[in-house]
């Protein structure tokens, strides 16, 4: 008997941590989001997939999607590129290496609730630092880019509130915040290649630095871009802080920046609609998982050679 | 195929002197080793050749071309590695047609897909060249296979095929063997001496095992603290080491030195036994004897000149059985070679006695080089020994 029941005292703890603080929660938010259930309220009603329609039906969620994914979009493959770019680049200084990694990683370990407040300073129409930068170059050669003259003619673009710019605007923010992220993994997997397969590629006759990239840096780099590239989407998924800071009241101008988990925030906690806000805990979920999943899927087939 | 020289080769990391003014010369078509312990600078001198480390001074002379300053893609030589450095994510094919798409194929013929479509009878015949080299290592049956699913031994041919893919001016090897088990390097050792005779390409090969230089080189230098000792055939090396270093390195078990002196007469002697030849021109003073194994003989009677050692430790080889003994004067050891019948019974802790082979001694000054020996008239030596 004895023998028998050891194990659960070994697995019992972390069994019991893992469904109460998650499986019984998701549970929780899977169920909640079959009801109209709001806090506070004694009962709820069972609504079906009301919630699961309404969030692939109505405007407001396709604009949800729109902004989700334009910011996934843009932010994981130029933040992947610049983290790859600055790491290689760093890679190949002999000097100042250490300089330029503390200056790339500044922008990860600055709270981005504090950094929103001075890109919102920067980003100001009239005394903001970027607008008043872009008019001292009215009347040089940039006024030949169409865009720029047309900026000095009518004003340049009132970056987070114009429609048109501001999910931009907000990748933009990620990208800087994110990609020195992705530089550390990066130089660390950089680290991690063989300094002898450069040299077989040498003696192979690799003559260019394009030709090393793509016969041994890019392969070897294949497990660190794997999980680079996972961490980005799901961090980039979750995007939350800067929609926040800049707009409070509701996503951005036309609801441009309406980011999911400033949608399940908005619905859940603002406007105390537990029931939509899980179901759109739960779609989000399954994003992340699908991912998870392609991950996994990618690591074991194509990039580990042992 | 070309000759190669390296002249008064120069190199130092930092403050730290690697090689001290190497020449070496290259014969075309030879295998030469760099033989020497770790550390000794070899493999700095073999990365010079290939390029892939820039010499502090002296000059690289491939044919009759310099290549200082040429870089290692353009000198035209094959490397293999100790690692075998395979590219893990390439079957062994694609490693084999690396060095092949890089130097035969432009940019365009070698984008995927678009490149075979473009540059079809080229990618062919690549594949073809593949093949045959694989036919040659025997190892066809692995060309589909990754590195990571091959044994070392599989491995170690696959980083030679892609060195014998194409036709190189000489194979450059580091250490290709020190990653395999025993017997398999052993094995190996014949197969390289086999490859080169049929290639006839220049071979050029590092290693710290003294018994693979012995075993397959036209050639060896003996390196040691960034200096060429001794460059010579295997047999001059090992019969006539010019300097005790390369006594030492060569030959395993290793050679017996006893210390000595010359008396007036020339006679280096150690204790009362004096050699019968004569140092000539050489200063009397301290010496070192050198006596390899296989030039003492167990006697079963004391003789004029024998020494006596007690049994410290037997090696039992098989074919042969190497005696350890501990000398009277507790200081000294020496290894005995002979045979498992004749000195079979002989138990550690008994004494043993043995005699020198005539005329087999070498003698080494107090500055480490060897004292050349000539016979002298019998008449002028006093005690036979």
């Amino acid at each position: 008997m004895t023998r028998g029941s050891a194990h659960w005292w070994f697995v019992g703890p972390a069994l019991f941590l893992m469904i109460v603080i998650l499986l019984m929660p998701i549970g929780i938010a899977g169920v909640l989001s079959f009801t109209n259930y709001s806090l506070g309220n004694a009962g709820a009603d069972w609504v079906g997939l009301d919630n699961y329609e309404k969030i692939f039906t109505r405007s407001t969620y396709e604009k949800m999607f729109g902004a989700t994914f334009r910011y996934v979009f843009v932010v994981v493959p130029l933040s992947v590129g610049l983290g790859l770019g600055a790491a290689l680049l760093i890679n190949s200084t002999k000097r100042f290496g250490d300089l330029y990694k503390t200056i790339y990683f500044l922008p990860v370990m600055a709270a981005l609730i504090a950094m929103a407040i001075v890109w919102e300073f920067a980003l100001h129409p009239t005394v903001g630092i970027v607008n008043s930068t872009l008019e001292r170059g009215c009347g040089s050669v940039l006024e030949t880019w169409s865009w720029y003259a047309h900026g000095c003619e009518r004003g340049f673009p009132l970056w987070l509130t114009d429609r048109d710019y501001a999910i931009w605007t907000v990748a933009f923010i990620g990208i800087w915040q994110g990609f020195g992220f992705n530089m550390v993994l990066y130089l660390a997997g950089l680290t991690s290649v063989p300094r002898e397969l450069y040299h077989a590629a040498e003696m192979d006759g690799a003559r260019t630095a394009w030709d090393r990239f793509r016969l041994v840096t890019w392969p070897m780099l294949g497990p660190t871009t794997v999980f680079v590239v996972t961490i980005s989407v799901i961090r980039s998924f979750q995007v939350f802080d800067t929609v926040e800071a800049f707009y409070p009241q509701g996503g951005g101008p036309s609801k441009s920046v309406y980011v999911m988990m400033f949608a399940i925030y908005e619905k859940a906690i603002q406007q105390n609609l537990m029931g939509i806000g899980a179901a759109i805990t739960v779609v989000f979920l399954a994003f992340v998982m699908f991912l998870t999943l392609i991950q996994r899927w990618l690591i074991e087939r194509r990039v580990h050679y042992t | 195929m070309s000759a190669i020289q390296m002249r008064s080769i120069e190199k130092s990391f930092g403050e730290t002197p690697v090689l001290r003014n190497v020449d070496l010369s290259i014969r075309a078509g030879e295998f030469l080793t760099l033989v020497g312990p770790s550390g000794c600078g070899k493999s700095t001198l073999l990365r010079i050749l290939a390029g892939l480390e820039a010499p502090s001074a002296g000059s690289v002379v491939i044919g009759d071309r310099t290549v200082n300053g040429v870089r290692a893609a353009n000198r035209n030589l094959a490397m293999v590695f100790q690692s075998y450095a395979l590219y893990p994510h390439l079957t062994i094919a694609e490693n084999m047609k690396t060095p092949l798409r890089l130097r035969d194929l432009s940019f365009t013929e070698r984008l995927p897909f678009a490149g075979p479509l473009i540059a079809r009878d080229k990618h062919r015949k690549l594949q073809e060249q593949v093949e045959e080299t694989a036919k040659v290592l025997r190892i066809e049956g692995l060309l589909n296979r990754k590195p990571g699913q091959l044994s070392g031994g599989q491995r170690q041919r696959a980083a030679l095929g892609r060195a014998m893919v194409r036709k190189p001016v000489a194979f450059l090897m580091d250490e290709p063997l020190s990653n395999l088990d025993a017997a398999l390097r052993i094995h190996m050792r014949s197969e390289l001496a086999e490859l080169h005779r049929s290639l006839r390409t220049t071979f050029v090969y590092v290693t710290h095992d003294q018994a693979e230089a012995l075993t397959m080189s036209d050639r060896m230098a003996v390196m040691m603290d960034g200096d060429i000792l001794q460059l010579g055939s295997p047999e001059d090396v090992y019969n006539n080491p010019q300097d005790i270093r390369v006594a030492e390195f060569v030959g395993a078990p290793k050679i017996n030195l006893l210390p000595g002196e010359v008396d007036e007469a020339g006679h280096a002697r150690c204790g009362e036994v004096a050699l019968s030849r004569v140092a000539a021109g050489a200063a009397s003073g301290e010496v070192r004897i050198g006596l390899r194994p296989e030039h003492l003989a167990v006697v079963e009677r004391d003789e004029p000149g024998a020494l006596t050692g007690r049994l410290v430790h037997r090696e039992n080889l098989g074919a042969d059985l190497y005696l350890h003994l501990a000398m009277a004067d507790g200081k000294h050891r020496m290894v005995v070679r002979t045979g498992v019948h004749e000195s079979g019974h002989i138990a550690v802790g008994d004494d043993v006695t043995f005699v020198r082979k005539r005329g087999e001694a070498m003698v080494f000054g107090r500055d480490g080089k060897r004292l050349s020996l000539s016979e002298a008239p019998r008449t002028s030596i006093p005690e036979v020994a």
